[in-house]
């Protein structure tokens, strides 16, 4: 009889990582340039944004009393840093930030494997679930700020509202994605309860909860900020209501500026602990 | 039809692969894998089965019914028919996976899920999980019977060896080809030495040569240990004949056939379709199915 070897294809002849087009060292090569030229290309996008803001300031408009130039803004910023306002007042915010994503976040996923995993219950709940989360949360703040007083636990019920729905559909959807075939292999070897939950569902749910995580903590942010900017002793959004009333606007623009390099910082961040605990995810799924 | 037992291989796997012996094998201790049933000569009996569905308007589907079939142990059996006559129900039934409305079903003497720690289970899909890496999805099994790390590590790096996947056991299931996903699977099964194997369209979804290639490794592994019970479902009357010991056919949740396979082992499948008993089972089996 012929062997295997002779007359049917090798399986030694395998390999998985060229058929795949992921042979290590040329991948990270172009991803090397492909970061490069994106890279290149976002300093492009944002010289051209501060050239036009610089432009808009300079012909005074769309109002006289709007127009305020990067430079005047990036003076703003210094003199603020120097003085020790802004540090305090960003370490207020983000302290309030993390509370609240924390905190929401792990209620959320709790939640949301909750009601993935009992059916009924979910059933009962998504009327009120569905109607806590269509409340505007604005509207809620004073109602924090009376209940809770004027400090940071009122910005982290706040911002806590935003966030947890986000995490909870997020947990509930990542582990209703469960591939039927695992569940039923895992029955017939056996799998006790806790070892689904444990080996299936949260590595299956994993994925999105990481994307729930990210977007949570920028509407945490959000959160926060607009819980600051009705009320509060402290904190950038506090900031901005100040500077706003008082027309000082290079203000209003500087804080704005270093919120959103801190919605990227954090989620950048984020992005990268991502790419860490789910480097068994292709590439284009990461 | 007068059944046979499967013939002894004298086989050697081809040179380069290892030798695969019940003493080469790392294997979990009988206290965890449990105590099978004093020796009996079926692995698996149906009597009378009947498997009805309920459907959403409260209507009774038969899937199944007046199934008698029973199939001793070591024998190669592999179940065909057309889409939706109840192979995979009769698979699921041996797994414990559905309940029969009548009759009993035991395997290897016990009730299936009693039986569960003597089964491994292959499905149409690979079934891998994408979050652990080739030699984890081997010790998938072993984790959930509370193997020790280090015992179920030299399992699968056996089990990886026999399928020739030993240069692939850290890569993710993602960087592997269909054909490579199978063997991981097919490791996975294996490293649990299972007395009954379930297998459900397992090569479906890989090409020809592929197809043939793991056919060949499937059998060379199961011919140098003559335990196993193989229940085999597939839609593929050829892959059937070729591989199997007895085919059973299938139609309209009733067993219109049960034909014992008269070619010696080894069998050479790339030249068995020329085998004039092949042609004959061929033969009487289309007649039936188409």
């Amino acid at each position: 009889m012929r062997t295997m070897d002779e007359t049917l294809p090798s399986f030694t002849a395998d390999q998985p990582w060229t058929r795949a087009g992921v042979s290590r060292s040329p991948r990270r090569l172009r991803w090397s340039r492909e970061t490069l030229i994106v890279r290149g290309l976002q300093v492009l996008v944002g010289l051209a944004l501060l050239g036009l803001w610089q432009l808009a300031a300079s012909n005074r408009w769309p109002d006289p009393v709007l127009a305020k130039t990067p430079l005047q803004t990036w003076h703003y910023l210094v003199h603020s840093a120097s003085s020790g306002e802004l540090w305090s007042n960003t370490r207020a915010t983000l302290t309030a930030v993390l509370i609240a994503w924390v905190l929401a976040g792990a209620a959320g996923v709790v939640a949301g494997v909750a009601l993935a995993l009992l059916p009924r219950a979910e059933r009962v709940l998504t009327p009120y679930l569905d109607a806590a989360n269509a409340m505007p949360r604005i509207a809620l703040a004073p109602l924090f700020i009376v209940a809770l007083g004027i400090n940071t636990s009122a910005k982290v019920a706040m911002a806590s509202t935003l966030v947890f729905f986000i995490i909870l559909s997020g947990a509930r959807a990542g582990v209703r994605s469960t591939d039927a075939e695992w569940l039923r292999l895992s029955a017939v070897l056996g799998a006790k309860k806790h070892q689904v939950f444990r080996k299936i569902l949260l590595p299956v749910a994993t994925p999105a909860i990481f994307a729930a995580l990210r977007l949570g903590l920028i509407y945490s942010l959000l959160g926060v900020v607009g819980s600051e900017l009705i009320s509060a002793r402290n904190g950038l959004g506090q900031l901005i209501a100040y500077d706003s009333s008082t027309f000082r606007m290079e203000g209003v623009y500087g804080i704005l500026i270093l919120l959103a390099v801190l919605a990227v910082v954090l989620n950048q961040g984020l992005g990268l602990l991502e790419r860490r605990l789910l480097r068994w995810q292709p590439p284009a799924d990461r | 039809m007068v059944m046979t037992a499967p013939q002894p291989t004298t086989q050697r796997l081809p040179h380069s692969t290892p030798q695969i012996s019940p003493q080469s094998v790392p294997q979990a201790s009988q206290s965890e894998i449990g105590q099978l049933e004093p020796e009996r000569d079926d692995a698996i009996a149906f009597e009378d089965v009947a498997v009805t569905y309920s459907t959403p308007g409260d209507d009774q589907r038969p899937v199944l019914s007046g199934i008698d079939l029973t199939i001793p142990r070591g024998q190669f059996i592999a179940l065909v028919g057309r889409s939706g006559c109840g192979k995979t129900t009769l698979l699921n039934l041996v797994a414990g996976l559905v309940e029969p409305s009548e009759g009993a079903v035991t395997v290897l003497g016990q009730e299936p899920r009693a039986a569960r720690r003597h089964l491994g289970f292959m499905l149409a899909r690979d079934a891998l999980m994408p979050w652990r890496d080739a030699r984890r999805n081997v010790e998938y099994g072993l984790e959930l019977r509370g193997i020790a790390k280090a015992e179920r590590r030299a399992i699968a790096d056996h089990w990886l060896e026999a399928v020739q996947l030993t240069h692939a056991q850290h890569l993710w299931p993602w960087q592997l080809s269909q054909g490579m996903r199978q063997r991981v699977a097919l490791a996975r099964t294996w490293a649990l030495d299972p007395n009954v194997l379930l297998m459900d369209e397992p090569y479906a979804s890989v090409d020809v040569n592929t197809r043939l290639a793991l056919q060949t490794r499937f059998l060379d592994l199961w011919q140098s240990e003559e335990h196993r019970t193989v229940m085999f479902v597939t839609h593929d009357l050829s892959e059937a004949i070729a591989l199997a010991d007895r085919v059973v056919l299938l139609g309209g949740g009733r067993i219109l056939d049960d034909v014992t396979v008269q070619i010696e082992r080894p069998r050479d499948l790339g030249a068995i379709n020329a085998n004039p008993h092949y042609q004959q089972v061929y033969e009487r089996l289309r007649g039936q199915l188409f």
